[in-house]
């Protein structure tokens, strides 16, 4: 899987770039608008990550290029610029997904995870991890041919958890993921756990090992 | 109230009584003068006449029956002392009423048949004063009719010429720096209101920009810093992936993760602070709030669970339609919700009641009323709560100033209470 990452902030790419390498992601970096536009023109990539403030230009700009370049990358806006209107903009001229700075990493890693299989997957939405088959569309997990009864939360959960395989998930990153719109107001993170103990228990009943793995109370991990 | 109509009305009224009440004495001393002078030479007239064509002719013999037939000038014998020549005041018994009357008299040496006689002419005054009167009555009139003419006039012409001053005025009143509609006076003829109103312009504008740098320099600011806020939190997301985290470490990590979202969620609202009341935010959509309420329900009572609460709510049958922003009428229910959570106490309560036109938040808390005046300030410590960033009711305010809805806060039976009024 190939990344194209747009963002002049360096320590803030190399970071992106650290974390999604052991995700067994290959990524590539561009610093400015100029260099995007050079490397979109002239390879291919599973995912473009997108600043939309460039030294040199527009990031929305560069979706505009894609879209005349008929490229099928899936893009996700990550932007400091957390307004609404940029939003609508980025998602109507093409982007997939919007991200506000600051976010998570294993949140960005989800999103691209997603992402990644939406656009691989478009006729068929089922992806298989380890024993168990998650169908995207319709929100079903199941295990050995047996459906797994899952709350909406819980699905979230997963593919969260899947999204992020082997890396550290920290709490404060699971309860923005399941608070959603909710997120810039929380103060307590205890409810995460409630959720991560009913998504143990469920998957143990439909005879999984047990994947989830809680570290010091600040993290989880899916360990497979 | 001080009405500046009354006020000037006020004035003129106490101007015309102290002209009334100085004037009056005035006038009557100087009609008295008048008449006394037309009196005098009136006395002067009779003197001359009498000298002219009566005295050559009179005989000695003839002064009895002179006296007899004349009422006011007499020839008496000339053992009277008074001084000659110069008219005076006197009094006269008036024989017919029993009382004294004021004349005018002048006394002047005479012969008759070589034979020395005292000449006496008066003039009685009491006509005079019964005219004094009735004319300073008619003045007197003439000049309350004139004040209360003057009193009318003042006031319609006052209230049609500073009718462009109270537009202005209400125009003002209802000016409000968070909307962008700027007041529009009203077109007046008269130069100083003119001028009122272009200066009132200038220094609108020049707030509104001042407001509006602010504004932006916030906006910049919390821009600024979301990058850096990145890359401390994704350098964490990193260095929470060490294999070989101690548990100590790990508490540290978590309480720097913490930290990270506590300085995001200020940027975010300080962002959300200063972009309220742009153009982005003005959209207006008829939004039900009884839904809104349900769907952040389940949400908010996992939320409290945590610290052991009971959320109440009660909503009415009939929907509760209001034109509203529905992204900040959200962000609005959110914030009371998680501030009647936030500053609750274990096993504690929230109470929520919905009714049309009014939204009531109820939460037990420290037993101690908080200040209104503060409350709604940005940067609001009023707990010493550490999560509390301050900001969530200083957005509360803001929101209902933009809709022109009215939020307040009471203290009813030790309990917290906010309510809103659509």
């Amino acid at each position: 899987m190939k990344i194209l990452i747009i963002e002049d902030e360096e320590a803030l790419a190399q970071s992106i770039v650290a974390y999604l390498k052991e995700q067994n992601y290959r990524c590539e970096l561009a610093g400015t608008f100029r260099e995007a536009q050079y490397k979109i023109q002239l390879y291919d990539y599973d995912c473009i990550l997108l600043d939309l403030m460039l030294p040199g230009g527009d990031g929305l700009r560069l979706l505009g290029e894609l879209k005349k370049l008929n490229k099928q990358e899936g893009v996700i806006i990550i932007s400091a610029k957390n307004s609404l209107e940029d939003k609508i903009e980025g998602l109507q001229i093409g982007a997939d997904d919007y991200l506000a700075k600051p976010f998570h990493l294993s949140e960005l890693s989800a999103r691209i995870y997603s992402l990644i299989r939406r656009k691989q997957f478009a006729n068929r939405n089922l992806i298989q991890v380890n024993e168990l088959q998650i169908d995207l569309l319709a929100k079903v997990v199941t295990v050995k041919s047996e459906a797994v009864s899952i709350t909406k939360k819980e699905f979230d959960l997963l593919l969260f958890l899947i999204g992020n395989k082997n890396r550290v998930i920290s709490k404060s990153a699971l309860a923005e993921h399941l608070s959603g719109d909710m997120a810039d107001m929380l103060d307590n993170y205890d409810f995460v756990y409630a959720h991560i103990k009913n998504l143990k228990k469920k998957l143990s009943d439909a005879g999984l090992p047990d994947y989830i793995k809680t570290l010091y109370g600040m993290g989880y991990k899916w360990e497979a | 109230m001080n009405q500046l109509l009354n006020r000037t009305l006020l004035y003129y009224a106490f101007l015309a009584t102290t002209l009334l009440l100085l004037s009056a004495p005035l006038f009557y001393s100087q009609m008295q003068r008048l008449y006394i002078d037309d009196v005098d030479e009136a006395i002067n007239l009779r003197r001359e006449e009498f000298q002219r064509y009566h005295l050559p002719l009179l005989q000695k013999k003839e002064v009895a029956i002179w006296n007899k037939y004349n009422r006011d000038i007499w020839i008496l014998p000339d053992t009277i002392t008074q001084p000659v020549g110069q008219i005076q005041e006197a009094v006269f018994l008036d024989t017919l009423h029993q009382e004294w009357e004021p004349y005018r008299v002048l006394y002047d040496r005479i012969a008759i048949n070589r034979q020395p006689f005292m000449l006496r002419i008066r003039i009685n005054l009491v006509e005079s004063e019964d005219l004094i009167k009735a004319l300073v009555k008619l003045y007197i009139g003439l000049l309350v009719v004139l004040s209360g003419v003057l009193f009318v006039l003042t006031r319609v012409v006052s209230k049609r010429l500073w009718k462009p001053f109270y537009d202005t005025l209400h125009q003002i009143e209802k000016f409000n720096i968070e909307q962008p509609a700027l007041p529009v006076f009203p077109d007046t003829a008269i130069m100083e209101f003119k001028q009122l109103n272009t200066g009132l312009i200038s220094l609108i504008n020049a707030n509104l920009k001042a407001y509006q740098r602010q504004k932006e320099f916030t906006e910049n600011a919390a821009h600024e810093l979301q990058t850096p806020l990145a890359v401390f939190q994704s350098k964490l997301d990193l260095l929470l992936q060490h294999p070989s985290l101690l548990e100590e470490q790990a508490a540290i990590i978590a309480s720097l993760y913490e930290t990270a979202s506590r300085l995001s969620r200020i940027n975010k609202n300080l962002l959300l602070l200063a972009k309220l009341g742009s153009r982005q935010f003005y959209e207006r959509q008829a939004v039900e709030v009884g839904t809104i309420i349900t769907e952040v329900l389940p949400y908010f009572t996992e939320q409290a669970q945590q610290k052991n609460l009971h959320i109440q709510t009660h909503l009415p049958d009939q929907p509760v339609w209001v034109q509203a922003h529905k992204g900040l009428l959200e962000i609005m229910i959110h914030n009371l919700f998680l501030n009647a959570i936030r500053h609750n106490v274990a096993s504690g309560s929230i109470s929520l009641h919905l009714i049309q036109k009014q939204l009531t938040i109820n939460n037990t808390g420290e037993t101690i009323p908080l200040e209104e005046e503060l409350l709604f300030e940005r940067f609001a410590k009023t707990s010493s709560h550490v999560q509390s960033s301050g900001l969530g009711l200083a957005i509360v305010h803001q929101i209902c100033q933009l809709h022109g809805w009215q939020v307040m806060y009471q203290f009813p039976n030790q309990q917290h209470q906010f309510t809103v009024n659509f």
